[in-house]
């Protein structure tokens, strides 16, 4: 199913050269407005209205996730499109459950991180920054971390394309380091747009630091160094379990987790 | 895993004059731009007013209500409590308890942004809970929006109550096969295990035969498509979506402009 069509023309070079050219734009909108905010330092957070900074981050981070999703989504096989929805489901279930609970945890990117080792880190970027687009039609307050989750799927697909996801105790090592990343590249946005963060036990968490005459970004980014690693770690692991026990054919549907080996003894059906 | 509340339904035509999809999108989408330009209480207070009001003439209050409780209440609190308490910053110290100090400062700051975080938020929650889905779908893809986009959103929002019901099926199924969640963390996860994975298992093996439909009906073509459903866009609400536009651009440029002046 992942194969090209046989009855529908490929897409011309043209396209392709233009889907690359989106991706890289989106990937430089994303740095660029990362390192404009953390060089700046905007130090109106909380001397005044910082909607300035707020509306940087926002427009940043949305372009630079609008163009990877326009960029990468043409591109994908209809078996990936297919599974995008119910990764987003996954993603807005178990983050809208765990969200509400009093966990200093997310657990909202089991859906990206499953698609990510599945179909590769494309796909996983187009699922992360696609579920904060869709979760925030009921939940708007996800969509300035449309970036930062399209960077989990990317880093999560690298993790899965270099092998990770074949030793079970290294998928934990993998999301711990991705999280680490994630944690810095969120924060900003939970800093300058929330002025805090969405969560009562995260919040304690950053309520901690600042009792202790932390600057507001300086104790977000250390409560996202708390929670995110541990996140994703957790996430990582769930979806190592997942992928495991899914049948042999489910996965093997993807030329991804064959063509790359993602995962360990499931190759003998390789096919390429 | 049992959250329910809050997802967007189909709409009763309840409003007396139906916007494009688009329009509704703009309007919301400025809105919250707007309120986050300005970043003044008045009137976030009036946009929070104004978007209650506006989804109690739709008819979608007692929808929205749930979802935006669940949204804003843990953020509210969580910002009460992080600036109401600890805000350094602060001068005008109202009371103080060990390392916990209430300041005026870090109250209005709170206060603030409370207010303009609700104000956004309820601006896009008017929008999605009073859009037809479908409408949404065929205006992006008559707009040029891959049809792709349209069928990731349609399909996850049909999806949700789908799957939310799947999955109490089968926990009905895993406690008949003698499932009971114990107390203790290993308990929760192995519980969560025995679920989980029938769920995903069975999502993806739709998905595969689902795609191979899909697939089978030239989904994967870049070609122009042909839509039966129509959706009015009238010239004036063509003009009043650029307007709509221009004035959320404007907003962020004198923003930045006064933000560097």
């Amino acid at each position: 199913m992942s194969s090209p069509s046989l009855t529908l023309p490929s897409p011309a070079p043209a396209a392709a050269r233009k889907r690359r050219l989106l991706e890289i734009l989106g990937a430089l909108a994303i740095a660029g407005t990362y390192i404009y905010l953390v060089l700046n330092q905007p130090a109106d957070i909380t001397g005044g209205p910082g909607s300035a900074s707020a509306l940087i981050a926002l427009s940043g981070f949305l372009v630079g996730a609008v163009l990877l999703i326009v960029a990468v989504l043409p591109a994908l096989p209809t078996s990936t499109v297919v599974l995008i929805p119910v990764a987003l489901v996954l993603n807005i279930v178990l983050g809208q459950f765990v969200g509400s609970t009093l966990v200093p945890f997310y657990l909202d990117a089991i859906g990206t991180v499953l698609i990510a080792v599945l179909a590769g880190p494309a796909a996983g970027a187009a699922t992360g920054a696609l579920s904060s687009i869709v979760w925030s039609f009921f939940n708007p307050t996800v969509l300035p971390f449309a970036a930062g989750a399209a960077l989990i799927g990317c880093l999560a697909g690298v993790a899965a394309r270099h092998g990770l996801f074949r030793r079970f105790y290294l998928a934990p090592v993998a999301g711990f380091a991705t999280g680490i990343i994630g944690g810095v590249v969120s924060a900003p946005v939970a800093a300058f747009v929330f002025g805090g963060t969405s969560g009562v036990a995260t919040g304690a968490i950053v309520s901690a630091f600042r009792s202790m005459g932390d600057t507001l970004l300086a104790a977000i980014t250390k409560q996202a160094l708390i929670s995110d690693p541990m996140d994703k770690a957790i996430v990582f692991t769930v979806v190592a379990v997942l992928v495991y026990a899914l049948p042999r054919r489910a996965t093997l549907q993807f030329l991804f987790v064959r063509w790359h080996r993602v995962l360990a003894g499931r190759n003998s059906g390789q096919d390429s | 895993m049992c959250w329910r509340a809050g997802i967007p339904d189909r709409t009763p035509d309840l409003l007396p004059m139906r916007l494009h999809p688009l329009t509704s999108l703009a309007a919301a989408g400025s809105t919250a731009v707007i309120t986050t330009a300005a970043a003044s209480l008045p009137l976030s207070l009036a946009v929070i007013g104004g978007a209650l009001g506006l989804s109690a003439v739709g008819g979608t209050l007692r929808r929205l209500l749930p979802a935006a409780v669940a949204v804003l209440v843990p953020l509210c609190l969580s910002l009460l409590v992080l600036h109401g308490l600890f805000f350094p910053e602060g001068q005008i110290i109202l009371a103080q308890w060990g390392p916990a100090r209430v300041t005026a400062e870090g109250l209005s700051f709170a206060l603030e942004r409370v207010a303009q975080v609700s104000a956004a938020v309820l601006a896009l929650l008017v929008f999605s809970f009073s859009v037809s889905v479908p409408d949404l779908v065929a205006a992006l893809s008559v707009k040029g929006v891959q049809g792709r986009f349209a069928f990731v959103l349609a399909s996850t929002l049909t999806l949700l109550p789908a799957i939310t019901s799947r999955l109490e099926r089968i926990r009905q199924a895993q406690e008949a096969r003698g499932l009971v969640i114990r107390r203790g963390l290993l308990h929760r996860i192995a519980a969560f295990r025995l679920q989980a994975v029938p769920l995903v298992s069975a999502l993806v093996e739709d998905a595969a035969v689902r795609g191979a439909a899909l697939e089978a009906r030239g989904f994967g073509g870049t070609g122009p498509r042909t839509s039966y459903r129509d959706v009015p866009d009238p010239v004036v609400e063509r003009w009043l979506r650029i307007l709509l536009v221009l004035a959320a651009a404007a907003a962020v440029a004198a923003r930045l402009w006064l933000a560097g002046g």
